[in-house]
Formats: structure tokens, sequence, C-alpha cells
């Protein structure tokens, strides 16, 4: 009886692991064919695909500005988020509230609303910022804040963060002191395991990245869409040369998580 | 002068008085309690000492110096938290030499001193672990090293043994007692539990709804209690109204009475009992309790029901209900209370 069961867990788990995984296999398969038209199996196979994209000059550029974007405003976020976070639950437990309903403002927005809106607020604003990377750093905070938010306060409310900075107090430590060798050392994994998840979502992002700034700011998707009427091999090469840096992000994050437990 | 003095001590959190007028005095190497129910003020008071607390009028004198206005890290005061707060990033010795290093003392001699505390507190071996790989009565441990190591001029804990099971509590508060005469430290001990107080505090500060109601060593607060709250709180006292007992013990009383169950005796053939300070009244057993080495009968006496103790010598001198007795009260041992 358990092992039957085991037996169509373990069937449900696997196939489905299995449909999820064939689009991903058959884009691998598909960047490294010559050619893929007709038969079943590809002509033949070949790495020109990867490496007409690793010295395409545009690609690694647009693979750099996504890189600078996100992690800009990765770090724009935790230097705002981890001090608010800390004085939200040190001083002011009661505003939690009020931050749990604001965080889910960028989710409650579809993104191609709010960056129209976005568009229409800052298209007459003295300082050009539609079209330039600051928009998109500036937006993409706001996205990574909810992801950032959850994770640290889940981190914050498995210490107790009052007694913890008390105890340190009466100690000789100042407030500064405290938070800084007593309460981030213990928010740090819930801080990598939310930045890298935040970093690989961002790095996906098309929406703001397309309407915000467009072709002026070529990001990693904006190349991979205008590359769409090149051949479906070069830009298979290009979603599996994306998807390995996401994996090894993510694999990161896992590990890093693991390790401080 | 007292080693600690507090005066008009007050705190408020908005429109609600924590705490009001509180005054006492403490001398070096003295254990205080404060003792009180939940709500009473007491965690309060001790936070204000620690200087985690802001209070709102009244001076705190430590070792003839004010210290009301000083912030904890300057006040020399160390503390147990009931949660242990125990930094969960560090180890045990690093945990330890916090305190040092936050002095300025260099690794080598903040780790040798922290050594020490580990093992004056019984946990050597332990110091390379993380606080979360230990027991709660261990993790307490290591919390009263970290206060000790900085040398406190008081030593302050905020219910440390409340988070333990019963079998620790018992062997921790033996080694806190220890460690607190073996160093004459100072100490102010905050408890729910009147146990607790009495077996660990030279005084006790009886607190109730912001201020101390009663002080005094332990055996004055259990035999003399001050009023009608301090004999509920201390033990199973028996609550006489004034009327009755008026007529019963044959005074003439205008406050209630209180006596303790254990100083109401049973009347047995062939024993003699001191007549001329004693009172004997009829009574019918409602019920008992079986506590261990105690038996508590509820006993109806007139109208009013008693509690009284009794030794559980032998199971065959169980009276069942409905047994009639006859109750002996010591007069000495009946104690006037104010509402």
């Amino acid at each position: 009886m358990d092992n039957n069961n085991l037996f169509i867990h373990k069937s449900v788990v696997y196939g489905l692991s299995g449909i999820l995984f064939m689009p991903i296999l058959a884009t691998f398969i598909y960047s490294f064919s010559s050619s893929w038209g007709a038969t079943i199996l590809p002509d033949g196979f070949t790495i020109k695909w990867y490496t007409q994209l690793l010295t395409d000059p545009r690609f690694l550029e647009a693979f750099m500005r996504s890189l600078f974007i996100c992690i800009s405003s990765l770090l724009l976020a935790m230097i705002l988020v981890l001090p608010m976070i800390f004085v939200i639950f040190y001083y002011y437990p009661t505003l939690d509230k009020v931050m749990n309903i604001l965080i889910l403002l960028p989710f409650a927005v579809p993104p191609v609303v709010s960056s129209v809106g976005l568009l229409e607020l800052y298209a007459d604003s003295s300082v050009q910022l539609i079209g330039t990377p600051w928009i998109l750093i500036g937006t993409y905070f706001t996205i990574a804040l909810p992801f950032m938010y959850r994770a640290i306060s889940n981190s914050f409310s498995t210490i107790n963060i009052r007694d913890l900075v008390d105890a340190a107090h009466l100690l000789g430590a100042s407030t500064t002191k405290a938070y800084l060798l007593i309460i981030l050392p213990n928010l740090k994994k819930g801080l990598l395991a939310s930045t890298f998840l935040s970093f690989s979502f961002l790095l996906g992002e098309f929406v703001f990245a397309n309407i915000l700034v467009g072709t002026r700011y070529e990001t990693l998707q904006i190349y991979l869409y205008n590359m769409r009427q090149t051949s479906g091999h070069f830009t298979s090469a290009l979603v599996m040369t994306y998807f390995v840096f996401i994996f090894v992000c993510t694999w990161l994050a896992t590990h890093f998580s693991k390790g401080n437990k | 002068m007292s080693y600690v003095k507090v005066s008009q001590l007050c705190k408020r959190f908005g429109d609600t008085t924590v705490f009001e007028n509180i005054d006492f005095s403490i001398e070096k190497g003295e254990f205080i309690t404060l003792l009180g129910p939940s709500g009473c003020g007491k965690s309060t008071l001790l936070r204000s000492l620690a200087g985690l607390n802001k209070v709102d009028a009244g001076e705190i004198w430590v070792d003839q110096e004010n210290i009301t206005d000083i912030g904890p890290q300057l006040r020399e005061i160390g503390m147990v938290f009931q949660s242990y707060a125990l930094f969960p990033n560090m180890t045990v010795i690093d945990n330890v030499a916090f305190g040092l290093k936050m002095k300025g003392i260099n690794k080598t001699e903040a780790r040798a001193e922290a050594k020490r505390m580990i093992d004056l507190v019984e946990l050597d071996g332990k110091e390379l672990f993380y606080p979360r790989a230990l027991s709660g009565g261990q993790r307490q441990r290591v919390a009263l090293a970290r206060a000790l190591v900085v040398k406190p001029r008081i030593l302050l804990l905020d219910e440390p043994l409340s988070a333990l099971d019963a079998k620790i509590r018992k062997s921790l508060r033996q080694q806190i007692l220890n460690i607190q005469r073996e160093l004459n430290l100072t100490t102010v001990f905050v408890t729910h539990d009147q146990e607790e107080a009495m077996l660990l505090s030279d005084r006790i500060f009886l607190m109730n709804e912001g201020a101390i109601v009663q002080q005094g060593k332990p055996e004055e607060i259990y035999t003399k209690p001050a009023n009608e709250f301090v004999a509920s709180f201390m033990g199973h006292y028996n609550l006489i109204g004034a009327i009755t007992a008026s007529k019963w013990f044959n005074f003439n009383s205008q406050q209630k009475v209180a006596i303790r169950p254990e100083s109401i005796y049973i009347r047995e053939e062939g024993r003699h009992y001191g007549e001329h300070i004693s009172v004997a009244k009829p009574g019918i057993v409602e019920s008992h309790q079986l506590l261990g080495n105690v038996i508590r009968y509820s006993i109806k006496v007139e109208q009013q029901l008693l509690t009284v103790d009794l030794l559980n010598r032998s199971s065959e001198r169980l009276m069942a209900k409905g047994t009639p007795l006859e109750l002996m009260f010591n007069l000495n041992e009946i104690q006037p209370v104010r509402a």
C-alpha cells in the first residue's frame, strides 16, 4: 500500500518535472544543432551559435547593462531596506502591518499599467529620466522591495531583536554596534536568499525595460527581443546562456542559505 | 548610605501608570526579589534599573552615583533575560567575551577571562558551541556568564528560570545562589513564583499594581502579610471576615483576618494543645486534594470553607468527605490584614 502510494507520488513528481524540463532540453539541443528542420533529429551539432553569441559585442554590452541595472537596484534596496526594517522592528513594530500592505502594491498593479503611469509622470520632468537606466533602477528597486522585505522580516521574526539589542546595550555596545555585530549577521541568510531571488527575477524583466527605456539602453531582454528575427538557433543559444547564468545564481543562493544554517 | 537607593520612581506609558512612588534601598551583596503577579510592573521596574526604560520621575543611585539619566552602556549593570538573548551568530565563548570586547580589552585577555566565567557556570567544553546547540538550562548559564564577566555592580535577573523545566529550574536557581554568594553580588531577581522568591531572597519586595505593597525578609512576608493581596499571593491563606472572626475568636476585630492552612490543627485524641491560646471549632470535611507530601483539606466551619494542610503521614489517616472533626486555631497565628 505504502509502496504503491510512493510510486504514484514519484511518477507525478517525475512526470511533472519531465514536462517542465522538456522545453529547456529542446532549446538546449536546438542551440547546438547546425540545422533542425523537417527531420526528427537535428542534422548535425555545432557550437557556432555560441561562439557567434559570445563574440557579439552587442550581446556582451547588453549583458553588462543588465548586470549593472540589477546590481545597482539591489544595492539601493539593501542600503535602504536593512536599516528601515531595523527601525520598524526595533522602534515602531506596529508599522510592520503598514509595510505589509505597501509591499503588495508592486504586485497589485500590472507592470504594463504602472510603466505607462511612470511614463506619464516623468514625461514632463525637468530631469530627463525616461530612456535612461536610472528610471529602471528606481523601478526595479520597487520590484525587489517586496521580496527583500518579506525575507528579511522573516529573519527578524526568528530573533528576539529587542532583547538582543538590550543585552548588547548592557554589555556596552552602542545601537550601531549592536546592529552591525549582532543583528546584521543574523539576517545574512534571508538577505542572501532574497537578493539572489530578486536578482534572477530582475534579470528576466522585460515589460518595464521595454516601455520605459527600450532600445536606447539595450538590456539583455531587449536584446533578446530585438534578435527574434535572426536564426532560432542563435536565440536558443542566447536563452541557454542566460538560463545557465540564472541557474548558477540560484544554486549559489541555496548554497549560501544552507551554509548559514 | 545604602549601595542602591531608589526614590520616588515613576513610570508611565501614555496614560497608564506602570509604577509610581517606588522607594527602596539595597545593601551591597544583598539578594532582592521583586515578586508579583504578571502586569504588576516588576519587569518594567527592573528594566528601568538597567536603563533600558527611561523613568518619568524619581532617582536611582548606585554606589553614591546618580545613574538616573545614564545610558545602559555606562551603568555597569548586568542582566539576564527570560529569553536568554544570546547572540545566535556567536559561539559560547564569543557571547561571553562580547562585553569585554566592547570595553576594548584585547582578544586574548578577553577570551581567557570569558573562559574562566564559562568554567564558573560549569560549561567547560562548550566554548565553541553555538547557542542553538545548547539546552535551555545551558543557554541561561551562558547568559549568566556573559552578564557576570564584565563584573557588574548589580546583577538583574528577569525571570531567568521561567522558560525552563522544573528539574533544571531547581538546579540552576541553586547555582545562581551559590555564584551570588561567592561573588558577593548585589542581585535583583524578578519572578512571579513565590516559592522561588522565598528560597533565594534575603529580602522580598512584593509588588502589586505598580506599587511595592510589602518588603521584608521572606519569613516576615509569609507569616505577617500586610494586606489581603499579600496573604492571597504568598500562600493559601484563609481569609475570614471581621464579623465572623470577632465571633469565633472572641475578640473585637475591625479587619479581616488571615490564617495559614498549616497553622490550623485537627484535634486528635490524646494530644495536648495549648488550650489557653487556642480556640476550638467543630467542622465537617468537604473534600481533599493530595499534593504529595501534603493533604489539603477543605473543611466547612459554620458557613465558611477553610483550607487546612496536613502532612501526609499515612494513607490510613485520610479523612473522607462528611467526617466530623474539631479544628484548633492558634490565636498567635491569626493575622489581621488590611483590605
